[in-house]
């Protein structure tokens, strides 16, 4: 074991946090597969903050948003899948991170912007979609997956080459 | 880790030196959170049955099966009540009208021989029912909506001509006059079903069938509540152009065209708003609560419409005693024509939960289960009752919460959704008795157990105090 | 996150308030005056008949009338022929009752003629669905339509509210839904017609031109300042213009002599209130267009004044003067 990393029992804490997390996207991805017709149209139109244009500019284009929504469905299902085993986590926990970045930018909690769409309230800065972000990052950078999840079987596998 | 000697997935490569072989272990860990995604796809697959459930509740009702045997039927009595029947009838496949009969030959009659020939129905009119079960031959039915003093007459008479009959309710004006109607339809053996509709609506037979008998959401029933509030109109008139001559009027009772028209509100004709309304509600009372009453005690008066033209009670507030299996049960129910408050439903109270229910989607059907009882996720899981709807926070009032307010308790509600006229189903489950292919939801000893109960009423009031039933009362 | 990506309107499209009304409200003409609510509106006969009981009953039978066409006709009923068809599957089809089987050839036939502008579908295809009058049988082809009567439904409950009437023998009379759809029969006594006033939607005191009526059908809608309505043709909320009204003389053959069983019924004001709303969105020449081509039929375009000042918006009366109506001042 290399200088630096986390004992045992911190790292069976972060596992339980990676899995929880893969099983929020997983739900989130699949929820949005299996009902009919689920676009992103309805966040991107009240999109607001700074980038506001750019993600009401995406909702306009039909061509874009139709993949948009495929990206969304699809990577969020395969971030969850993916964090809940523990399989390339790095990039999953990357990519989980991008994800939920683009949603917290499209619909900032800032004090002043009223959405229709149920959120949690303005919350000043800090939403559960940041908290997340930063849970993300945690398991981003302590390496859970080589701890508990296939990464560990696959980092065997290499490093035995 | 433990033991060079385990037994890995792979085996060692020769000659390498340092790096850790796999053992199990280290796949085990590795493969230590695949269960996670075993249990979210149980959990995915729960959640997809109740989804499944609900989804099913609601559904439209199956296509029409081919190859129907058609049914010929007859119309005896086109006024508002037959015009209404007429209409769910013709949204009912396989049946073939042939025979309109009225005494308003230049209004009513000749409306309903029209309207029905936009359908491609070919009916003859007549005035005289008589005349008409002489003339036509291929007739399997007759549908009755003439006012309530002529039930029986025509009923019997449509029976002992071989016909089947579905005859409006109120059943007859008359305890005699019911009586009659069960004995000949058991002579005769032909079916005659009364139209009390709620017996065959999809959403009370749910209520019943599944909520109270099976899952028993209530507990005990201790009391129950109804009402049909009605908001005040002006008498029902008819345009002078066609009124009906005296001599013909008088041949079939009525003294004038404002009796023809009114009939409900005369004594020997109708029995007043507690017969044309409650007469619904009551029968639903003992339908539910398994019993018929025991006693009942009444109030009633016409403490708002003109003596000179009204002659039954425009309002009344009656109650009832029953005995049920699971004990003592007060119904109260009230009747009135000058406001229409609420409108009209049904309320079952009991020690777990109550159920208010109305034929109208005013209320649909909702229920509330007092916060000591069971919870009922088994029922929403199976999609009995939708999930609970989240009861808004109340606002913080100053000091301390007043403790005698009980918490709100979650409303349910009922997720049936009739897509027919009211009336169709109860005349489809007629016409399907008919073809032998299901039974009567009312046939003539139910429905006259529900008179017996409800032309009590009228007696109560002018007795002036409580009257009883024996069950040999109900029995024929 | 969250799963609900549900759109949500710019928000709801309020009741029209179309400028129309009874000069004096109705006490200058020596009638007797009834109201009943119904379809979310204030449905109302004005009748002048000697015995006013008999006035009251036939009000009343003309109440529970219309109360039975919004059973029909509403889709906001769950059993309601509309919501039937509401619920229709490709493939699907249904029985629906002679009313809504009307409303729906009629608004097929309007749909038709103002190039889409007029839908009850509002943009989810009212051509795939398949009438088939003679059987009153509706065919769904796709899964998506939907079908809200508002626009029409209205006119028609007061074209056979009038029907009611005459049979009764009640022929001075003026019916109304809500003033957006109004049918005047026979003018009462001494008077050569209903008086009625069009005024500004959002100032009513602003009376724009008189008119008095007889035997007309007329259509009135009007928007709120800073509401729209969603274009069915482009699927897409316009501003559309002010208030549009829509006068059609009613023919000959609606009276109750001429009516004949089997002959197709005449509503004018069905067609009064289907044209309104197509003319609040569509473009004048249009609008000239079918004037042109249909005689007897007047319409008034009240445009948005530039710029959201307060400006005198003028009224635009297009169509020629048909029998019955007198205009007298602007």
């Amino acid at each position: 074991m290399e200088d630096g990393k986390l004992s045992r029992v911190p790292m069976i804490a972060i596992t339980v946090l990676r899995v929880a997390i893969g099983w929020h996207f997983l739900y989130e991805g699949i929820a949005k597969l299996t009902s009919p017709a689920w676009s992103a149209a309805g966040y991107l139109k009240q999109a607001r903050g700074p980038f506001a244009a750019l993600f009401k500019g995406l909702a306009g284009n039909p061509d874009l948003l139709a993949n948009a929504d495929l990206i969304t469905m699809w990577g969020l299902t395969l971030v969850g899948t993916l964090l809940i085993l523990g399989l390339f986590t790095r990039l999953a926990s990357l990519g989980g991170i991008g994800f939920i970045l683009l949603f917290y930018l499209c619909n900032p909690p800032f004090v002043g912007y009223f959405y229709s769409i149920p959120t949690e309230g303005s919350y000043l800065i800090v939403n559960k979609n940041l908290v997340e972000l930063c849970a993300l990052i945690v398991i981003l950078v302590t390496g859970s997956g080589r701890f508990a999840g296939i990464d560990r079987i696959v980092h065997g596998l290499i490093r035995r080459r | 880790m433990a033991g060079e000697n385990e037994k890995g997935k792979e085996t060692p490569k020769a000659g390498a030196a340092g790096p850790r072989k796999l053992g199990r272990r280290e796949v085990l860990t590795g493969l230590s959170t695949v269960p996670a995604l075993g249990l979210f796809g149980y959990a995915w697959n729960r959640q997809r049955q109740y989804q499944q459930a609900k989804a099913e509740a609601a559904a439209a009702p199956a296509e029409a099966p081919k190859d129907l045997q058609v049914i010929n039927v007859a119309l005896l009595g086109a006024g508002a009540q037959g015009q209404v029947l007429t209409d769910a009838m013709l949204r009912i496949p396989g049946l073939r009208f042939r025979a309109v009969c009225d005494i308003w030959a230049e209004y009513n009659q000749k409306r309903v021989v029209n309207s029905l020939a936009k359908f491609k129905h070919e009916v003859r009119g007549y005035e005289n029912y008589r005349e008409m079960l002489d003339k036509e031959k291929d007739l399997d039915a007759v549908v009755i909506a003439t006012p309530d003093f002529w039930h029986a007459q025509h009923a019997i008479d449509c029976l002992k001509a071989g016909k089947h009959v579905y005859c409006e309710k109120e059943m007859s004006n008359t305890l005699e006059g019911a009586r009659s109607m069960v004995a000949a339809a058991r002579e005769t053996g032909k079916l005659l079903q009364i139209g009390h509709q709620r017996r065959s609506n999809p959403r009370y037979l749910h209520c019943y069938e599944k909520l109270l008998r099976e899952a028993k959401l209530l507990g005990r029933i201790v009391t129950v509540s109804g009402q049909w509030n009605r908001a005040l109109a002006p008498d029902l008139g008819a345009p002078a152009r066609y009124a009906i001559p005296d001599a013909r009027l008088t041949q079939y009772g009525f003294k004038d065209m404002h009796q023809f028209r009114n009939w409900r509100w005369f004594k020997g004709k109708g029995g007043g708003p507690i017969v044309d309304l409650g007469s619904h509600q009551i029968d639903i009372y003992s339908w539910f609560l398994g019993a018929n009453p025991t006693g009942v005690m009444a109030s009633g008066g016409l403490l708002y419409l003109d003596p000179a033209t009204h002659e039954w009670y425009d309002t009344v507030m009656a109650v009832y005693d029953f005995e049920t299996p699971m004990g003592k049960v007060k119904a109260s129910y009230q009747t009135q024509t000058h406001n229409g408050s609420q409108g009209y439903f049904e309320n079952f109270m009991g020690d777990q939960g109550t159920l208010l229910l109305s034929e109208s989607e005013v209320y649909g059907a909702r229920l509330y289960r007092d916060p000591n009882a069971p919870a009922w996720d088994t029922w929403v899981q199976k999609g009995y009752v939708s999930a609970p709807k989240i009861q808004e926070m109340k606002e913080k009032t100053e000091g301390v919460t007043d403790v005698r307010e009980s918490v709100s308790p979650d409303e349910h509600k009922v997720s049936i959704v009739l897509r027919d006229p009211y009336h169709q189903p109860h005349l489809q489950n007629f016409f399907n008795a008919v073809r032998g292919k299901a039974k009567l939801n009312c046939p003539p000893e139910v429905a006259y157990e529900s008179a017996v109960a409800v032309l009590k009423v009228n007696e109560a009031i002018e007795a002036g105090s409580r009257l009883s039933f024996k069950p040999e009362d109900f029995r024929i | 996150m969250s799963t609900d990506g549900h759109e949500h309107a710019d928000g709801p499209r309020g009741p029209a308030d179309g400028g129309l009304e009874i000069e004096g409200r109705g006490e200058l003409c020596g009638a007797q005056r009834f109201s009943h609510e119904a379809m979310a509106t204030v449905f109302e006969v004005h009748a002048v008949h000697p015995d006013e009981r008999y006035a009251a009953q036939a009000a009343q039978a003309a109440f529970d009338l219309v109360d039975r066409l919004e059973g029909e006709l509403s889709r906001f009923r769950p059993n309601s022929d509309i919501a039937r068809v509401n619920c229709l599957t490709a493939g699907g089809s249904t029985r629906v009752g002679p009313s809504a089987m009307e409303c729906l050839v009629i608004a097929r036939h309007m749909f038709d003629l103002t190039g889409g502008a007029f839908d009850v579908a509002i943009g989810t295809g009212l051509p795939s669905l398949e009438l088939d009058p003679d059987d009153c049988f509706v065919r769904a082809t796709t899964d998506w339509v939907r079908i809200d009567l508002g626009g029409i439904g209205k006119g028609y409950a007061v074209d056979l509210m009038a029907e009611l009437l005459e049979e009764w023998g009640i022929e001075k009379a003026l019916v109304h839904g809500g003033f957006s759809s109004v049918l005047a029969l026979e003018a009462p006594a001494g008077l050569d017609g209903w008086p009625l006033t069009l005024s500004d939607p959002g100032s009513p005191s602003r009376v724009f031109a008189h008119l008095s009526v007889r035997q007309m059908a007329l259509g009135a809608s009007g928007l709120r300042k800073g509401d729209h309505i969603v274009d069915p043709r482009t699927g897409e909320p316009a501003r559309g213009r002010r208030a549009a009204w829509v006068a059609i003389p009613r023919p000959d053959t609606a009276r109750l002599e001429a009516r004949s069983e089997g002959r197709p019924r005449v509503a004018a004001a069905a067609v009064a209130d289907a044209l309104t709303t197509a003319f609040m969105l569509m473009s004048l020449e249009e609008i000239e267009a079918l004037c042109a081509q249909t005689p007897g039929l007047q319409a008034w375009a009240l445009p948005e004044p530039e710029h959201d000042r307060q400006e005198q918006a003028t009224l635009l009366h297009i169509g020629g003067s048909g029998p019955g109506y007198t205009s007298t001042s602007w």
